[in-house]
């Protein structure tokens, strides 16, 4: 793949690191994972666990209080000029609600990075432009603006955009937020595909368990109570276990005190009035 | 020879035809430059085959300059044949040119100027009946406030006076002062060379008070009250608060809509007299630095004021306040979904405002003429 420094290291590498916002204190401490080549790799965890923000700092948008980005082996914060921007072609990110330019057609929106960051001529440009649609199942879309095609489509051409650059690594925010089964398992099937055919590795931030059982080959766990990883490994693996609660809760849609073993018998209630979990 | 990045490109002729042969990465990285002798011109039916035995990389990008050179050869006449590529470069090889076979299996519809056309006509229409449905909506309501003055919102209304309204009077002072000065200046320069310069005193009167008062209150209000009721409401309809009024039962136009309206229409003519005031005080100002009396200045223009100027200043500030938050109004609730729509409601509430305000006071200034007010 093109555009990636080294090719022994891997995709991305995250050591130490200290997620915080301003002077707040720190959400997420100390926290390490690594993502492999060609492998699907999940960041999960429940609302305000701080997923979204660690994806914030591995991809460049906030500089972490403390620790160390790696991608491809270049550490993301070396310096303040344009090494940052060098990674950041490295790696393609499909946003939450897709980002397309809503100005653009769909085909100007994947030439775009190209037409920036490349030499190609405007015919190969085109052409990749196409292609790339192609492989995500929007070729006839290309001349279609983005508010005249449905979610799903505007993640699907993100995708294709993500792609522009034939990163080595995609990350994914949401994939499935706001879609219905169907689309989302046709977006779940799309990213297999990529991942299996073009050897991409994918850092997928996610809470949705579906999507995650389906496509996800490991994953992290952020737990928002001790400030880290509660759990790393093969997501199907982690289901099945019973302990940490958390861990356990998370993955079988149990309340926490459910796994704690607290929870209500069936037919009664233990909940305190005014709480709610 | 061509060498980009290390990919190289050699062209070799043979009896049966051409042969290409490429050798090292064919990436992204690929400069345009590299594919100059790869043939593209008098074909005549000649085989072009394309060795690809010697890439030591490839990527979609790559795959696809190499289809995108393919493509134009075989549109100048060559039969072009790809050869087999290293076992491990095939598969994304093919996932290209499978791709790029769908794609051309469906092409895309470019949307027609006739589609197009339609399409803009189509949504005027729509805009045209939502206006007009705002526009009734918002009289009944209107109307319906009038009887039952007690189910008005009068908190709100007096809030968006104050917001909308009377934070408003600075700048519309400021702007107004300045006008009047200006236009002071300017006819005392020409009046001058008759020694009718006290005679800038009846034009400023007229001027301001007739015309330029109620214009420029409108069109500041409509780019700082107007634009701001649209960018609210625009951002309320995108966070679905306007689709949970009208879910509990209650009109958007009645909760969103009328304490907004109301406030303008209180407030403009309050705002227009400022306005008026600071024009004819700028003009005086003018004549002041000429040696001319404040006083008969001031006894000039108001006397050349008739009742009916006055009068018509009043209702035309009434309805342009009218017009300026209805607009606004409208724009917002009519604003579409996402981050967008919020930007676009607010430069299509402004840009509405300031048109609607010129025409109105155009067909107005028509209307007196006929009517010899």
């Amino acid at each position: 793949m093109s555009g990636t420094f080294d090719g022994q290291a891997p995709p991305v590498e995250v050591r130490d690191l200290t997620v915080a916002y301003g002077e707040a204190p720190p959400i997420l401490e100390k926290i390490n994972f690594r993502i492999r080549a060609g492998e699907i790799f999940g960041i999960l965890g429940g609302s305000g666990s701080g997923k979204s923000s660690v994806l914030r700092n591995v991809i460049g948008l906030v500089r972490p209080r403390a620790g160390r980005v790696f991608i491809f082996g270049q550490d993301l914060w070396a310096d303040d000029g344009g090494h940052l921007n060098d990674c950041r072609r490295c790696f393609g990110v499909m946003y939450q609600a897709g980002a397309l330019f809503g100005s653009m057609n769909l085909l100007e929106n994947v030439s775009m990075p190209m037409r920036e960051f490349t030499d190609m001529s405007a015919e190969a440009i085109e052409t990749a432009a196409r292609l790339k649609l192609s492989l995500v199942g929007l070729s006839g879309y290309e001349y279609y603006m983005p508010a005249r095609i449905s979610g799903g489509m505007q993640k699907r051409a993100a995708i294709a955009r993500a792609l522009a650059l034939d990163p080595g690594l995609i990350f994914l925010d949401e994939p499935s937020a706001g879609l219905d089964p169907i689309t989302s398992a046709g977006l779940d099937q799309l990213i297999k595909t990529l991942a299996k055919n073009l050897g991409l590795a994918f850092g997928v931030v996610t809470h949705e368990l579906g999507s995650v059982m389906n496509i996800v080959d490991r994953a992290i766990l952020l737990d928002k109570e001790i400030k880290g990883i509660v759990a790393e490994g093969d997501p199907r693996e982690l289901a099945r276990r019973s302990e940490p609660p958390y861990v356990a809760a998370f993955f079988n849609r149990q309340s926490l005190e459910k796994a704690k073993g607290e929870g209500p018998a069936e037919g009664g209630s233990k909940r305190r009035p005014g709480r709610i979990e | 020879m061509k060498d980009g990045e290390g990919f190289n490109l050699k062209l070799e002729k043979g009896r049966g035809g051409l042969t290409v042969h490429l050798s090292g990465p064919l990436t992204v990285d690929v400069r345009r430059a590299a594919w100059e002798d790869f043939p593209a011109s008098d074909g005549q039916g000649q085989s072009l085959l394309v060795n690809l035995s010697g890439l030591s990389a490839l990527d979609l990008n790559g795959s696809a300059q190499l289809l995108s050179a393919g493509a134009k050869s075989g549109q100048a006449g060559f039969k072009v044949e790809y050869g087999q590529a290293p076992q491990d470069l095939t598969a994304i090889f093919e996932l290209a040119r499978e791709a790029l076979e769908r794609a051309a299996a469906e092409p895309p519809a470019p949307v027609g100027f006739f589609e197009e056309l339609g399409r803009k006509i189509k949504e005027t229409q729509k805009d045209l009946v939502v206006l007009i449905t705002f526009a009734g909506e918002l009289m009944a309501e209107l109307l319906r406030g009038f009887r039952r003055p007690s189910q008005i919102r009068w908190n709100s209304v007096l809030s968006v006076a104050e917001i909308a309204g009377v934070n408003a009077a600075p700048i519309v002072s400021l702007v107004s002062f300045l006008v009047g000065l200006i236009i002071a200046f300017q006819s005392a320069m020409a009046l001058s060379q008759f020694g009718m310069t006290i005679y800038v005193a009846d034009m400023v009167g007229i001027a301001v008070i007739r015309e330029l008062g109620p214009l420029i209150a409108a069109i500041v209000l409509a780019g700082r009250s107007g634009s701001a009721f649209s960018a609210e409401l625009g951002a309320m309809k995108a966070a679905e608060e306007v689709d949970a009024i009208t879910t509990m039962g209650l009109s958007p136009v009645r909760e969103l809509a009328l304490p907004r309206v109301l406030a303008s229409i209180l407030t403009t003519p309050l705002i227009t007299m400022i306005a008026c005031f600071a024009g004819v005080f700028g003009g005086g100002l003018v004549l002041t630095a000429m040696d001319f009396s404040l006083l008969i200045y001031w006894q000039r223009a108001i006397n050349f004021v008739s009742p009916a100027t006055f009068y018509i200043c009043v209702g035309k500030s009434f309805l342009f306040g009218l017009v300026v938050a209805a607009i606004g109004c409208q724009r917002g609730l009519a604003a579409g979904d996402g981050p967008g729509a919020v930007g676009q409601a607010t430069t299509s509430g402004v840009v509405s405002n300031i048109v609607a305000i010129a025409v109105l006071d155009s067909l107005l200034a028509v209307l007196f003429y006929v009517w010899n007010i």
